[in-house]
């Protein structure tokens, strides 16, 4: 491995005979030895194997082992030539972040946090296979699955700035309802406006520190407020869609006469017939996911209104912005030297588009695109805007959160979710958890040091921190 | 012979099932699909389904038939436990999977991968390591 520059590390080429480009990874020293700890520099080269593929495999600091591609890591393929990968994206397609920012700062909130978590745990239902209050029949259905978030506006959910903050405006182009499977349609017909398991939380935050006052002042932060963030996806929906195709590209791979080091990067050219169902189907999952986001972004404004109305004189929540970290895009970026259109795979990655690109709302245009970067829980997570630099370098992206360091089996023998629990509370965290296990699984010890994977990308150049959050309640499945 | 075994992976889980024969390892991988989960594997069964899976080879056969036990985990429900293989070939399987209403009581899985899966021949039989995400 060469050392590029003080946080670029670099996998040449001959490293091994079927790498088409180079690896790339963003790190400090002991964030490469996490990478080194398991098998994740072993995935990030396989993806560099890929059809297509242009300028380097690259992975973020938060990389961590997946199952195919690495967690934390960017692939771009150069079109019409270039492939899609349903791996790349993942099973949980469009799971990101959103975070909606409050009038009201954390001294006015404080002495109503405890009933405030717990309206909010019961109006956002969580866990794996729950459903919701929404049941979409086949129609209804199908235009969420057009019109993402758009679909929520129409039926009151959301708000016209809370579009505009949303990436791709909410709605991705492309969906077309009929490459899904029957089985994703039952999946997800009850799931909007649920939260899911695993990793996924809602936290309310406080601001702890702002780094950018500019770039704050934008997107409407001021240190001591109240903010709240929300991380899920495209639940059962989504891994419905990724499984099919997963299934069916199978015998696409041989049909394309496509080489693979390992199964799950299965994959189709993009401009093929089953590459471009894919895609449809992809869109559809990541509409899924904004509708949902948007339909809890709802149930958390009304939750904030049950916990404060007539108690804080002003707690209303605007959206800051809502990012996908799990999503293959079309997108024009300049590869030696040239402008190029690429299908850019990001798996446990952000888009990060540096200011004045395009795609971006007018209000935010001059700052560059905000990226949410959720710590673990129980510790901070940073709001930062894109750069030129992530433009340049990265195909506009950057890191996604904190990356796991040791397996679900070692957090839960060494955690325990009740004493965990206790921690949190003594420190002033509110937490509401439908499964203890659940909770010791995604404790802090698990995972990297969010503040050193931001760090890194913020000298690397590929992000610009605007402000700090500190959690004051945790919301889990 | 121990049917399954978890093994460490950073990101989500990872679970060793052993048979003596394909059909064997078929059922063993499902008891520790939903042992994994939470189920205890014993306990009164009232529900029986009848499932079905294809595959193209005996690694996509295997991950079918695991995702369409999550699929009906999810839509109908219920938790299975005890897993009759009825026919298998190299790309086809019947299967009769009885169980009860309720969801596991531990943390779910969403899907089953392809991720370095093969199954390999062993001092008994067949076996398979499988990565799901949770």
């Amino acid at each position: 491995m060469v050392q590029v520059s003080q946080h670029l590390w670099e996998i040449p080429r001959s490293f091994r005979d079927d790498m088409r480009v180079p690896a790339r990874l963003y790190a400090d020293e002991a964030l490469l030895d996490a990478a080194l700890g398991d098998r994740s520099l072993d995935q990030l080269v396989n993806t560099a194997t890929l059809p297509g593929i242009v300028k380097y495999a690259i992975a973020m600091p938060d990389i961590h082992q997946g199952y195919g591609f690495p967690i934390g890591g960017v692939v771009a393929t150069r079109l019409p030539e270039g492939i899609i990968s349903p791996g790349g994206v993942g099973y949980d397609i469009n799971c990101g972040v959103r975070l909606l920012a409050s009038e009201a700062s954390v001294q006015e909130v404080s002495p109503f946090l405890a009933e405030l978590a717990s309206i909010l745990y019961r109006n956002c239902p969580s866990g794996v296979g729950v459903h919701g209050e929404i049941k979409l029949q086949d129609a209804e259905l199908d235009k969420v699955l057009v019109d993402g978030a758009r679909w929520a506006r129409e039926r009151g959910y959301a708000r016209a700035e809370d579009l505009q903050h949303t990436e791709e405006f909410g709605a991705m182009p492309g969906a077309d309802p009929e490459y899904v499977s029957h089985k994703a349609r039952e999946r997800g017909r009850s799931q909007i406006g649920t939260l899911g398991a695993g990793n996924h939380f809602i936290e309310v935050d406080r601001v702890a520190e702002v780094f950018d006052e500019t770039a704050a002042e934008h997107l409407r932060l001021l240190p001591d407020q109240v903010v709240v963030q929300i991380h899920c996806g495209s639940r059962g929906f989504g891994h419905q869609v990724c499984e099919d195709y997963v299934a069916r590209f199978q015998t696409t791979v041989r049909d394309y006469g496509i080489e693979l080091p390992d199964r799950e990067l299965v994959c189709a050219p993009f401009e093929s017939v089953e590459g471009q169902q894919y895609a449809h189907a992809m869109a559809c999952a990541a509409n899924f996911a904004f509708a949902n986001r948007q339909v809890l972004a709802h149930r958390i404004r009304r939750s904030f209104e049950q916990a404060l109305d007539g108690k804080v004189s002003s707690f209303d929540l605007h959206q800051v912005y809502d990012i996908a970290h799990n999503m293959a895009k079309i997108e024009e970026h300049e590869v030696g030297g040239q402008r190029m259109r690429l299908c850019v795979h990001r798996k446990g990655a952000t888009r990060a588009f540096g200011p004045r690109s395009p795609g971006l709302p007018d209000d935010q245009r001059n700052i560059g695109q905000p990226v949410l970067i959720p710590g673990s829980m129980g510790t901070e997570s940073y709001v930062l805007v894109g750069t030129h630099g992530s433009m340049e370098q990265t195909f506009g992206s950057t890191c996604h959160g904190a990356g796991r360091v040791w397996s679900r089996m070692r957090a839960k023998k060494t955690v325990r979710g009740q004493q965990l629990r206790q921690e949190l509370e003594s420190r002033g965290i509110a937490v509401r958890t439908g499964s203890m296990p659940g909770l010791a699984e995604e404790a802090p010890q698990a995972y990297k040091d969010v503040s050193r994977v931001v760090d890194v990308v913020a000298r690397a150049g590929i992000g610009k921190k605007v402000a700090r959050l500190e959690p004051i309640a945790v919301i889990k499945g | 012979m121990q049917h399954f075994q978890e093994i460490e992976h950073t990101a989500d889980w990872a679970f060793r099932a052993q048979g003596r024969d394909l059909a064997h390892l078929f059922a063993n991988a499902a008891r520790g699909l939903f042992e994994l989960q939470g189920s205890t594997g014993t306990g009164e069964t009232t529900t029986v389904r009848e499932v079905a899976a294809s595959g193209k080879d005996h690694e996509t056969l295997l991950v079918n038939w695991l995702n369409e036990l999550l699929y009906l985990q999810e839509t109908q429900q219920e938790t299975y436990s005890r897993f009759e293989i009825l026919e298998i070939s190299d790309t086809h399987l019947r299967a009769r999977v009885h169980g009860h209403p309720n969801r596991p009581e531990g943390k779910l899985i969403k899907a089953v991968t392809f991720h370095g899966l093969e199954i390999r021949h062993s001092e008994n039989g067949l076996q398979a390591t499988i990565v799901v995400d949770v």
